[in-house]
């Protein structure tokens, strides 16, 4: 079930009165985000009603067992378990497919065999790990209730694609009884899945179709041009695809009274790699800086930590696929983190505030960086990376398979990404204080004018398959 | 409850329950929610490889059908009886018996996709006698033959469709090189390959160009004369080589192409794509002398007309003026060649969005094929409708929707695994129709000679093109 399907909608307003309907008993209502949430799961396939329950419940001893331990190596035994548990999801939920594949290849008579797991257990095990690492290291305490944390480490909204969530600032929320929702915050949850659903139909969707596929099929058959432009309509269709489905879940979590952290600020505003790491995908940044980059030795030694940036960045760019284009686009990052940090190490605690027109050049030089490295994101292997880049670097001048639409909704899509942030609180307060019923009028309009215009079928979240 | 937020929600459901109604118009009107599939669990799974795509049997006009044997393929006045009587010196080892096609086609044909694949099959059917053409640089990035490397620099790139020669020379494949002193190009093919040919322009003021193997010097080339005239320059490789590269020394050289064959029988199969390559594009900016005297040195058995998807763009000239253009095209080389067969090869599918998203067939295309059936009918060409053969309008959707996808996000070019597909299609209706011209002939594994008698019509030539003209 995508988030942009009418029936996510239609469950996610069911969700919302028995919710409400049951949240001043507590209990029920979590047990009603515990029933949505495996709802969810078994919309993908009934198998997961038998591996997250199995999983979760695992976790949830090993934290228990983890806040009674005293013992050093009794707690390590207790969370390399966890940890291994939940990398062992990752592990087969990502890549037995890609390990079977030789093997399946070869014997014809395995042509039709399946694989049961076709939504990615990433993010759920991400965010298992959280509990059980921050139980360990002392950063939170176990919680005593099975169903609370049930509910909380695959809650709904964030199972397809983050934000990667702490469960342990999910379990207060979820056991608060007393939680309520203002008319404000209903009405930015309403505004920010209107929102995503723009940000995904409208802009995300129409620029992958109307360029971008077609220019990383087949990089060669455009020109430099149309290339350059492919890859830049790709930079704002990831964004828009992934902040949108942000968006929703955000708007969803929010419209039952809980708040999920931001991932996006305005990313390709970034003045250096490191800023652009800390707008970008920030729950799975925070993740792994708190609970990877962290967790390598050496963090006090001068030399170790650049090490150690390339290495958490080249293992999540692992984490995205086995494929080495992944690789190439973490070890990019890894070491554009690796110069900066040198670069601030360098200049020592001289900070001098950038001026309009150096902040605009690191702008465009980070901006241009983080193209290069999503045409390895994107393409489907390395040879067609480089033709990317080649064709690219052939600077032939041709505009012919661009069409005024996609140029259109670029140019949208650079100047909502750039506009400032007031604008946006603006709009928000301005839909916040409309009656409900104008509200609502609004978002209809919304959903017709998407049909009308968007003219194509939602395309899966690009997120959705890590 | 959180009132104005749950009011919202609810206002939202009853202005949506509302837009279903019939009296809504149409274009307002929001499609019935499908309630059903809140609790429909379809269990989904990852293939772990997927299967191959299944080819859609045509369905064929009863009319085709009593005089078609060969699934896709039309040849009801046997014009295809010189490809097979070559085909046939070349399956028997006929001494130098070597069948020699000539494909001409659009961007898909320019990068050797469908054209590989037809090349790959009927090598491994009836020997390899050499990969044939190949432009002297890439005029388009996009420019690629299976198994070939092309490097260059220096050159001056004139193409029938972009850029053209302003006298119309373009040589056999379209396109036009023009190098001053310290040109260059550098092929990596495929070693086996025992001569190669270059076509030049010689002309007043022409310059000299040089040929080199690796160290080994091949020939040169002088391309000075009096007049402009097509010149084919024969040079015998180096055993092993594999590497040609051809340099200009001096003076300014045109060159339009090499080609290489080997020193046994088989088949030479030459891909000659024009990106936007259309009928009219041939018609009109190939200078038709030059092109004929390229033709006839060629001397192919077959030649491909594949042409028709760039047409599909402009339903207007598909519907006012594309019958005459390609029975103008058709005459051309008939002109040129007599005695070769001929083959109109339909597009493949090509799809693009409606105003619904859905991706669909442009509704001209049936009339395209129909106007590229009934010249072939007119003319006595064979056709084959590769369109039909992929499984006829909406192919392309599906191949856009199965995993792995099996053309591009533009829906018209195949990605390696559809070109696979279309060229198994083409060259087994050859292959089936050789047969049958070999059933109805009574043409079993006897002796060339015995063969050679029955043949229908006469057979290739066994040797060609030894010296320069």
């Amino acid at each position: 079930m995508q988030l942009t399907s009418p029936e996510y909608f239609v469950l996610l307003a069911l969700v919302f009165f028995a919710y409400w309907f049951a949240r001043h008993t507590g209990k029920l209502a979590v047990a009603v985000i515990l029933c949505a949430n495996y709802f969810f799961y078994a919309k993908w396939h009934p198998i997961y009603l038998g591996i997250i329950p199995l999983a979760a419940a695992c976790d949830f001893l090993i934290g228990r067992a983890l806040g009674a331990s005293k013992s050093s190596s009794g707690r390590r035994f207790l969370i390399t378990l966890s940890i291994l548990l939940n990398c062992g999801l990752i592990l087969t939920s990502h890549y037995v497919p890609f390990l079977l594949d030789p093997f399946t290849a070869a014997h014809p008579g395995l042509a039709g065999l399946e694989w049961l797991l076709p939504l990615s257990l990433s993010f759920y095990a991400f965010q298992a790990m959280t509990y059980t690492i921050d139980i360990y290291r002392g950063d939170a305490t176990p919680t005593t209730s099975l169903l609370s944390y049930l509910a909380s480490v695959s809650f709904f909204p964030t199972i397809v694609a983050g934000p990667i969530t702490r469960v342990a600032t999910l379990i207060p929320q979820i056991e608060n009884a007393g939680l309520t929702l203002s008319a404000e915050d209903g009405g930015r949850a309403l505004f920010l899945i209107g929102l995503g659903l723009v940000k995904k139909l409208l802009i995300a969707d129409y620029l992958g179709e109307n360029l971008v596929n077609r220019v990383f099929d087949l990089p060669k058959l455009y020109s430099g041009t149309e290339t350059l432009l492919g890859a830049y309509g790709y930079t704002f269709q990831l964004y828009y695809d992934f902040s949108g489905y942000t968006d929703i879940a955000l708007g969803s979590a929010l419209l039952l009274g809980i708040v999920l952290p931001a991932n996006f600020n305005r990313p390709y505003a970034a003045i250096n790699v490191a800023d652009f790491w800390r707008r970008w995908h920030i729950s799975l940044s925070n993740w792994l800086r708190d609970y990877l980059f962290f967790s390598l030795p050496g963090q006090r030694s001068r030399r170790r930590p650049y090490l150690n940036l390339f290495i958490t960045f080249t293992l999540g760019g692992l984490w995205h696929g086995a494929n080495w284009t992944f690789i190439i686009w973490g070890a990019l990052h890894g070491t554009g983190l690796a110069v900066v940090r040198g670069l601030q190490a360098m200049r020592g605690k001289r900070k001098p505030k950038p001026g309009l027109w150096l902040r605009l050049v690191c702008i465009f030089v980070t901006f241009h960086f983080v193209v290069l490295t999503w045409v390895f994101f994107r393409s489907a292997n390395v040879n067609t990376a480089l033709d990317v880049l080649r064709q690219i670097d052939s600077g032939t001048v041709s505009f012919a398979n661009v069409t005024p639409g996609f140029w259109m909704v670029l140019a949208i899509a650079v100047v909502a990404h750039y506009v400032p942030q007031s604008w946006y609180t603006a709009s928000v307060n301005a839909f916040t204080r409309m009656p409900a019923p104008v509200q609502a009028t609004a978002l209809a309009a919304l959903i017709l004018g998407i049909r009308y215009v968007a003219a194509t079928g939602s395309a899966p979240f690009i997120y959705s398959r890590f | 409850m959180p009132r104005k937020a749950a009011l919202a929600i609810l206002s939202f459901a009853v202005i949506v329950a509302a837009m279903q109604a019939p009296f809504v118009p149409a274009r307002f009107r929001f499609t019935t929610m499908p309630y059903r599939k809140l609790v429909e669990f379809q269990p989904r799974a990852l293939l772990l490889h997927p299967p191959v795509y299944e080819i859609v049997e045509p369905v064929y006009r009863p009319h085709e059908m009593s005089r078609n044997a060969v699934p896709g393929l039309s040849d009801p006045t046997g014009n295809l009886r010189h490809f097979y009587s070559a085909l046939w010196r070349t399956e028997q080892r006929a001494p130098g018996a070597v069948t020699r096609v000539l494909h001409y086609g659009d961007s898909p044909t320019t990068a050797d996709s469908v054209t590989a694949d037809i090349r790959t099959l009927l090598h491994q059917q009836f020997g390899d006698a050499g990969h044939g053409f190949v432009l002297i640089a890439k005029p388009w990035a996009w420019y690629g033959h299976r198994g070939v490397d092309l490097k260059a620099n220096g050159w001056h790139i004139q193409a029938a469709t972009m850029g053209r020669a302003p006298d119309g020379f373009h040589g056999l494949g379209g396109v036009s090189f023009i190098g001053e002193t310290g040109a260059s190009s550098t092929i990596t093919l495929p070693s086996g390959h025992t001569r190669m040919e270059l076509q030049y322009l010689e002309q007043p003021d022409g310059g000299t160009a040089q040929l080199t193997s690796g160290d080994t010097d091949i020939g040169t080339l002088n391309t000075n004369g009096n007049a402009k005239t097509p010149r084919f320059a024969d040079f015998p490789l180096p055993p092993g080589a594999n590497t040609v590269t051809l340099r200009v020394t001096e003076g300014t050289a045109r060159v339009f192409g090499w080609s290489f064959e080997k020193d046994h029988d088989g088949v030479v199969y030459s891909s000659l794509g024009l990106n936007g390559g259309q009928v009219e594009a041939v018609l009109w900016y190939f200078e038709p002398k030059q092109w004929t005297v390229e033709l006839r040195h060629a001397d192919p058995d077959l030649v491909v007309i594949n042409y028709g998807t760039n047409e599909s763009v402009y339903p207007d000239y598909v519907n006012k003026t594309y019958e005459h253009e390609l029975r103008a095209l058709v005459d051309r080389i008939r002109a040129a060649l007599p005695t070769a067969s001929l083959l109109i090869m339909s597009p493949m599918d090509r799809g693009m969005r409606d105003s619904n998203g859905d991706i669909v067939t442009p509704p001209v295309f049936p009339h395209l094929i129909a106007v590229q059936q009934k010249v072939a009918a007119d003319t006595g060409c064979a056709f084959f409708n590769t369109f039909e053969m992929m499984g006829g309008a909406g192919t392309m959707a599906k191949w856009y929707s199965v995993q792995p996808r099996l053309v591009s996000a533009d829906f018209m070019h195949p990605l390696p695994a559809g070109a696979a597909i279309v060229g198994r299609l083409v060259e087994e209706a050859l292959v089936k129709g050789y047969a049958e011209y070999k059933a109805a002939n009574h043409l079993g594994d006897s002796p060339v000679t015995a063969a050679e008698s029955r043949a229908p019509s006469a057979p290739a030539p066994a040797t060609k093109r030894t010296s320069a003209h």
